[in-house]
């Protein structure tokens, strides 16, 4: 066997599955359309070790799309005789599986039919009887749980014994009409009253009862994240900034006699004769700091609430209810899901706008996202410098930005041509996360976040020392002050930050922590950081994602904007 | 019995599917989801101005754009 190929209708679990074969930790969601990518990875059968691949949910062999033809284009990679298909299918709602089961069947693959969810489907009152299944479709059917690891066991034992089930072709007409059958004979359903769960799913998707509920849960979310973040860093990290970290690194300048070249770059500038965290900008000093001690309380807690959020199922009701505003803005209600988790870091952001149809809708969702939505470690860091002045100030960038990125919208939408596509999405159930799987996804993304940020944080502020030691940014500075000062109102210091805004975004506030801005310039320059230029890792993604044309177009808009808005703020709106 | 869309049947309502309008396209992706001539619907919601509705097929719950709901036709009492 060559390889073996996971395939089923979206949002039935298969990256799940995926993860249980292979052990290859993979982002899984309660909503149609998380797995961007194909995941690959390996399973020891026996003594033979087999390529996995997890394929993009479809609900038919019939391509629709240009992700479903990618879906279809792997599974005929290999003759049908050197691979096998693992038909994952949503025990809850086996009708609506079947036919792309019948499908696979009936064009000859080996398959194994897998009932996944089957906890959930007694929760509902949903009874299979596995065995007359499996007599029907003349292949093996085992009934598995993989959140709870239940049934994966069963299913690696009997993949060898997929195979192929003579069945005469029928159109889908035809298919239909023969699920119904096997429906009645295999499915009973349990008659019982409408549980909590079902009504807040069904409150969930209409309009006033629906509205309510997501301003509820969109302003507790915001208000935990704070609050999750705020506690972190309140009761562990500053604790142990400031009562274990600092007297090391202040016993360790003591025996420091001569102050130059590697004391500027390991701990920085001393402030009032003492290492300061937010100021001193060394590698051992501000770095870890802005990294540990302000940022990571913030992914973690985002992390957590959204990962919450995906695993219950709530996104695409959200999706239901913005569908309209989004219209508006050239996207449908799906493009808030690319948007939120472009809230955590632009780049997985961007990367899921892959679940838009069109390349219009593509290029102004990703345009978007970088200009208007800040990522978790920005918004860390606004929070802990602008924060300061009061809360007020924190809104209004978030209001300058909302606003912004919606008059772009509005424009974009006017002058591109083509429309808006509509959605036709299935919506999931609710479910109750599992927190072992939901413990497990807030590391991945939380290690993810570690491996990408601390080199890139740790390698700049080293970089930016040096050039500052050897005073090579002034030419820079120089260059760009006139207008830093001039049309933003800044000082000219804030020209090295806000050309690390191309690095990394908190890192660029960190630098301006020493500067001593005033609340109207800090408030300026951290909405421009935003604005401006995309980092580094959002360059790359869009490059790739929109080629280099639209990549270009996307920048060029996002620096004429950021002139406009920061002149607008500086003479306009801020005095 | 009159034919009307999506939009205009009302809210907690069931109803049959008599025809469902535009490109083969669109038939496709709805025969896959298990929504074709002859399938009972039952309204869930419609979210206001121009809004997507949501209905109940089967077990599955399925949320169409406004313009999509303008073309699935389906049959009710007058």
């Amino acid at each position: 066997m060559k390889k073996i190929y996971l395939i089923g209708n979206p949002n039935v679990g298969k990256s799940v599955v995926f993860s249980r074969l292979t052990g290859v930790q993979v982002i899984s969601s309660n909503y149609p359309g998380t797995t961007v990518e194909i995941g690959r990875g390996e399973l020891l059968l026996g003594q033979e070790k087999v390529e996995v691949v997890d394929l993009p949910g479809i609900y038919s062999l019939e391509a629709s799309s240009q992700a479903d033809e990618v879906a279809l284009s792997l599974l005929n990679e290999h003759p049908k005789n050197e691979i096998a298909v693992i038909n994952i299918v949503d025990s809850t709602n086996l009708e609506r599986n079947l036919l792309l089961t019948l499908q696979l069947l009936e064009q000859g693959f080996p398959v194994v039919v897998c009932l996944n969810m089957c906890d959930d489907a007694v929760h509902r009152g949903v009874h299979l009887d596995t065995a007359k299944l499996e007599e029907l479709l003349n292949v093996p059917v085992i009934s598995t749980c993989a959140v709870t690891g239940t049934g994966i066991k069963l299913l690696i034992g009997r993949i060898n014994q997929a195979r192929p089930a003579v069945r005469e072709k029928l159109d889908n007409q035809g298919r239909w009409a023969l699920i119904g059958t096997i429906i009645e004979q295999v499915q009973k359903l349990e008659h019982r009253h409408h549980n909590l769960r079902e009504v807040l799913e069904d409150a969930s998707v209409r309009p006033v009862t629906g509205l309510v509920m997501a301003a509820g849960i969109i302003y507790s979310a915001f208000k935990f994240v704070r609050f999750i973040g705020e506690s972190i860093i309140t009761n562990i990290t500053d604790p142990v900034f400031c009562n274990f970290y600092q007297p090391i690194l202040e016993k360790m300048t003591g025996y420091w006699q001569e102050k130059g070249f590697w004391f500027h770059l390991l701990i920085g500038d001393l402030i009032n004769g003492k290492i300061d965290f937010k100021q001193s900008l060394g590698v051992l000093t501000t770095a870890p700091y802005i990294e540990f001690g302000m940022v990571l309380p913030y992914v973690v807690a985002f992390y957590f609430i959204l990962s919450l959020l995906e695993d219950i199922g709530y996104l695409p009701r959200l999706a239901i209810l913005l569908d309209n505003i989004l219209h508006r803005i050239g996207l449908h209600g799906y493009a808030i899901i690319p948007v939120l988790l472009g809230f955590g870091c632009n780049v997985p952001g961007i990367l899921s706008t892959r679940v838009l149809e069109s390349r219009r809708e593509r290029f102004i969702a990703s345009t978007l996202i970088s200009i208007g939505v800040p990522c978790v470690p920005l918004q860390a860091m606004i929070f802990g410098l602008l924060g300061g002045f009061g809360g007020f100030y924190v809104a209004g960038v978030y209001g300058v930005l909302f606003s912004l990125t919606f008059i772009l919208g509005l424009v974009l939408n006017r002058i591109m041509p083509g429309y808006s596509p509509e959605f036709l999405l299935e919506i999931p159930p609710y479910r109750f996360p599992s927190l072992e799987m939901l413990a497990q996804k807030l590391y991945f993304r939380v290690k993810g976040f570690l491996i990408e940020a601390v080199p890139v944080v740790l390698a700049g502020i080293c970089a930016i020392n040096i050039l500052l030691y050897f005073k090579l940014f002034d030419a820079l500075t120089a260059v760009f002050a006139p207008i830093i000062n001039g049309v933003f109102g800044l000082p000219k210091e804030a020209v090295v930050a806000l050309a690390i805004g191309f690095l990394r975004k908190d890192v660029a506030v960190g630098m301006l922590m020493p500067l001593g801005l005033s609340a109207k310039q800090l408030f300026i320059s951290t909405t421009l950081l935003a604005i401006f230029f995309p980092c580094v890792a959002t360059f790359i993604v869009l490059w790739k994602e929109l080629g280099f044309k639209d990549l270009v177009r996307s920048t060029l808009l996002m620096i004429v904007i950021s002139l406009l808005v920061g002149a607008v703020l500086n003479f306009m709106v801020l005095r | 019995m009159k034919k009307v869309s999506l939009v205009q049947l009302k809210e907690n309502h069931k109803a049959e599917v008599v025809e469902i309008l535009g490109g083969g396209n669109l038939q496709d992706k709805f025969m896959g989801m298990g929504l074709f001539k002859g399938k009972e619907v039952t309204k869930l919601s419609h979210i206001g101005l121009k809004g997507p509705v949501v209905i109940k097929v089967g077990r599955s719950i399925l949320a169409l754009g406004h313009s999509i709901a303008l073309k699935v036709m389906v049959e009710v009492e007058e």
